[in-house]
């Protein structure tokens, strides 16, 4: 059999005839069919045309097509009929001379042409107008000018003092701050020039000492020989105290003091401090000040030159007072009481917790008048101008002359033989009650140790001078105001002593039952060096 | 280049190898640091600080570099294979080795823009990597055998004939099959701006439309006007579901490329604030 192909859509538009022997053609884009269609919109093979005895067929293979305007997947063939596939079009004619069949292949002029469509084509997939490579130039300079330039050209501004530029800098620059000031430092926060005084060079200690110009050395250079400390010159302040680490973030680490104190044999030699670690698991025992060592019995004693007994005084009945002949009951805070701010404990005081009733009285049938709580040779020249008085005439009010003292005649001037005589007799009067206050009445022994010299006329006496301690640990800053939860007896119970030389300090372990080292512990607080001790010396509450 | 590797797969994954080399000495340096007794806190300023930091500045200028490299074609520098591939993976290790050189300090300031800068270009970058290795696959799924040449040509041509079919068919239904298949050659209706192109095929479509409208007043047809509607609706839908191809097309393509427009532009961004960044730290030292 064979079937007979004119082709139209030639190159040049000439007709060519193809004979094709065989009963079943392809029809497709693809080069092995033999109805070559060779255009994008036909499948590569897109039907199947199959010539036989009761005439011929067309059937869809991969795609259907169109037959008679209808789209179809197979369709008898008779003379007259169209196919379409894809732009072809074509034309079922008569056989003839031998062949089966004839068809005729024309290009559609009803489909788009290529042109039109690859215009559709480029439109559809046009580049958007957004470039990246514009944005990306835009990204980096705009980030540049915001993050880098706007802040260095405001610091430069700034730096020439120029009107706006003190704002503009605060804020530009403050995007730059890595992090919180100290609390202290935020008064200047906006300046960053206070402490960064020249650009790409590091905070020198001299923007620090503007204001800390009273920071001492950890230990005094001269005694720093043989150890290996450094001097405040050796180091910068930074090395230590770095900024904008949080508000609260100060250079306090107990990691920072172990680094020497836990071998301090080793890091100085010649330290009088001991090995330290932490609090809670390595400190030696407190050492107080100017107390010597303890006694065969483990009593530590101060040697103030008092005598005192607490027990009597906190009798729980009260004391007596002298003077009203009522009981009262004393406490701590009537003696002990709190200065600066309640930090500290202030000394005691004669005139203000003692002369109340611990009156200096002298000759009470003469006058109920004191002699000042002062060293014995000037409570005598007190006594020697009182009875001076007395003798003249000059009587103070209030005093009744004793009858047995001679005196002057009132409104008539004394001869300088009646002077004379007159201050003999001060004199010896004021000598007879100094040997009364303090041999006779030992009202000085109540609470001081007199040292008597000499016999009769040429006896004196001398008081041993008072060595009270206030600060026995100088170098703890402890707060009294801090604790001021505890009871005093929580920590300084004196309730049993009877003597002045026993000492109420707490030891250790007292303090560990609350404070644990810089790790904490369960119910404690943690308390690491710093909350004590300081670093740099100087001032703390106790000296 | 071996064909069959991915770009995660190249050269038995040589370069992930490297990225988990950086991250694990990252996080091993970072950990074994003691930051010494005066802060006990690490941070960029310490010397593991000054090390991860630099070692991520010099990944970024690295990463960065592909963009030179990828327009080179005549260079011998590796292939843009396995370029690609270090981008991928180095790109992630910058994640840990970046966030370790902060000490997890953040802030409202340049620095911490500059982590955050970082942050959304390697987020793009994912997305980028999820759309290579995932579109194309669906591309070619999509247009099957076709090419997207052939597949516009086919709707010219259904077009055409949905024009010739409606001519028999009554005015009203002949405006409709007008209208839908004139709008279905302009440019908005597929593609066009990237966020129709984003849309996909979820786009009002006139063609659907009509397809809807021809249904309901066809249903009123008899005889030849019913079997030539029957034949028009046929070519509508046949019509209607080569744009939706179309349309996927585009928007697969379009997700290959839109993650690049914030992915590049902001990777300069970085660039920028990385050099605002180290400045700053010295400039005030």
């Amino acid at each position: 059999m064979e079937l007979l192909v004119t082709r139209h859509d030639t190159e040049d538009g000439a007709a060519r005839e193809q004979r094709l022997p065989g009963s079943v053609f392809q029809l497709g884009r693809g080069s092995q069919c033999e109805i070559h269609l060779p255009d994008a919109r036909v499948a590569l093979t897109h039907a199947r045309l199959t010539l036989g005895a009761s005439g011929a067929t067309i059937e869809a293979v991969e795609q259907r097509f169109v037959h008679n305007d209808r789209e179809v997947s197979g369709a008898q063939l008779a003379a007259g009929d169209t196919l379409e596939i894809g732009p072809y079009f074509l034309k079922v004619d008569v056989a003839s001379s031998g062949a089966v069949l004839a068809i005729a292949v024309r290009l559609s002029s009803r489909v788009s042409t290529r042109a039109s469509s690859n215009a559709l084509f480029r439109v559809l997939t046009r580049a958007p107008r957004l470039s990246k490579r514009r944005l990306s130039y835009l990204a980096f300079f705009g980030t540049l000018l915001v993050t880098l330039l706007a802040p260095i050209a405001s610091d430069l501004l700034d730096r020439q003092q120029l009107p706006l530029a003190e704002p503009l800098a605060a804020g530009a620059v403050q995007a730059w701050n890595p992090g919180e000031l100290l609390r202290s430092h935020l008064t200047f926060a906006h300046e960053c020039r206070a402490c960064h005084k020249v650009a790409f060079q590091r905070v020198p200690d001299t923007a620090c000492n503007a204001c800390h110009s009273s920071v001492r050395e950890h230990v005094a250079s001269s005694k720093m020989a043989g150890s290996t400390a450094f001097t405040l010159s050796e180091t910068r302040c930074a090395q230590c105290h770095r900024d904008h680490k949080g508000k609260l973030a100060e250079a306090h680490s107990d990691q920072l003091c172990a680094q020497c104190h836990a071998r301090i044999e080793e890091a100085a030699s010649r330290a009088v401090v001991q090995k330290v670690s932490d609090f809670g698991k390595d400190h030696p025992q407190f050492r107080l000040w100017r107390v010597g060592p303890r006694d065969p019995q483990g009593h530590l004693a101060e040697r103030s030159n008092l005598k005192f007994n607490h027990t009597l005084h906190l009798d729980p009945g009260g004391v007596r007072d002298p003077n009203s002949r009522r009981r009262t009951v004393l406490a701590c805070g009537d003696c002990h009481e709190a200065e600066d701010g309640g930090a500290r404990i202030a000394p005691v005081s004669m005139e203000r917790h003692c002369s109340s009733c611990h009156a200096l009285t002298f000759e009470p049938q003469v006058t109920k008048r004191q002699v000042p709580h002062a060293a014995l040779d000037e409570v005598e020249r007190s006594l020697r101008e009182f009875y001076a008085r007395l003798v003249i005439g000059d009587v103070p009010a209030g005093a009744t002359p004793p009858r047995d003292l001679p005196r002057l005649r009132p409104g008539v001037a004394p001869s300088p033989e009646e002077r004379r005589e007159a201050m003999r007799i001060a004199d010896e009067r004021a000598r007879r009650a100094v040997r009364e206050l303090v041999q006779t009445r030992a009202v000085c022994s109540t609470c001081h140790y007199v040292e008597r010299k000499g016999q009769g006329e040429r006896t004196s006496w001398t008081i041993a001078p008072v060595a009270l301690t206030s600060a026995w640990m100088p170098a703890a800053n402890f707060r009294h105001d801090k604790h001021a939860a505890q009871t005093c007896i929580t920590c300084h119970d004196v309730r049993a002593s009877r003597r002045a030389e026993d000492v109420a300090m707490p030891d250790i372990a007292r303090c560990r039952q609350c404070h644990a080292g810089a790790q904490g512990a369960p119910g404690k607080v943690a308390s690491e060096c710093a909350a004590c001790h300081r670093f740099h010396g100087g001032t703390n509450t106790w000296h | 280049m071996r064909q069959q590797e991915s770009i995660l797969e190249f050269r038995r994954a040589r370069y992930l190898k490297l990225a988990l080399l950086a991250c694990i000495g990252a996080i091993a340096l970072y950990a074994a640091h003691d930051p010494g007794p005066i802060y006990a806190k690490r941070y960029g300023g310490t010397w593991v600080g000054y090390t991860l930091g630099g070692l991520g500045a010099f990944l970024i200028l690295w990463l960065m570099l592909l963009g030179v490299r990828k327009r080179r074609y005549g260079t011998s520098v590796g292939t843009l294979h396995g370029w690609t591939s270090s981008h991928v993976y180095l790109g992630l290790s910058l994640l840990v080795v970046v966030t370790l050189h902060s000490g997890f300090e953040f802030g409202w300031n340049i620095h911490t823009a500059a982590y955050a800068l970082m942050i959304v270009v390697i987020a793009s970058g994912i997305f980028g990597v999820y759309a290579y290795l995932h579109y194309p696959t669906l591309v070619t799924q999509n247009l099957g055998g076709e090419t997207l040449e052939s597949t516009l040509l086919k709707i010219a041509d259904l077009d055409r004939r949905c024009r010739r079919l409606a001519l028999d068919l009554p005015d009203e239904a002949n405006a409709i099959v007008m209208r839908s298949t004139r709008s279905s050659t302009r440019e908005a209706r597929i593609g066009g701006s990237l966020w129709r192109r984003l849309a996909g095929d979820t786009v009002v479509c006139p063609t659907r439309a009509a397809c809807q409208a021809l249904m309901k007043i066809g249903a009123g047809y008899v005889g030849h006007q019913a079997s030539v509607n029957g034949q028009l609706l046929s070519a509508m839908t046949r019509k209607s579901t080569l744009i939706d191809r179309i349309r996927r097309d585009l928007r697969y393509r379009a997700l290959l490329d839109v993650w690049l427009y914030a992915h590049v532009p902001l990777s300069f961004a970085l660039l920028a604030a990385l050099i605002a960044h180290v400045v700053s730290v010295f400039y005030f030292w």
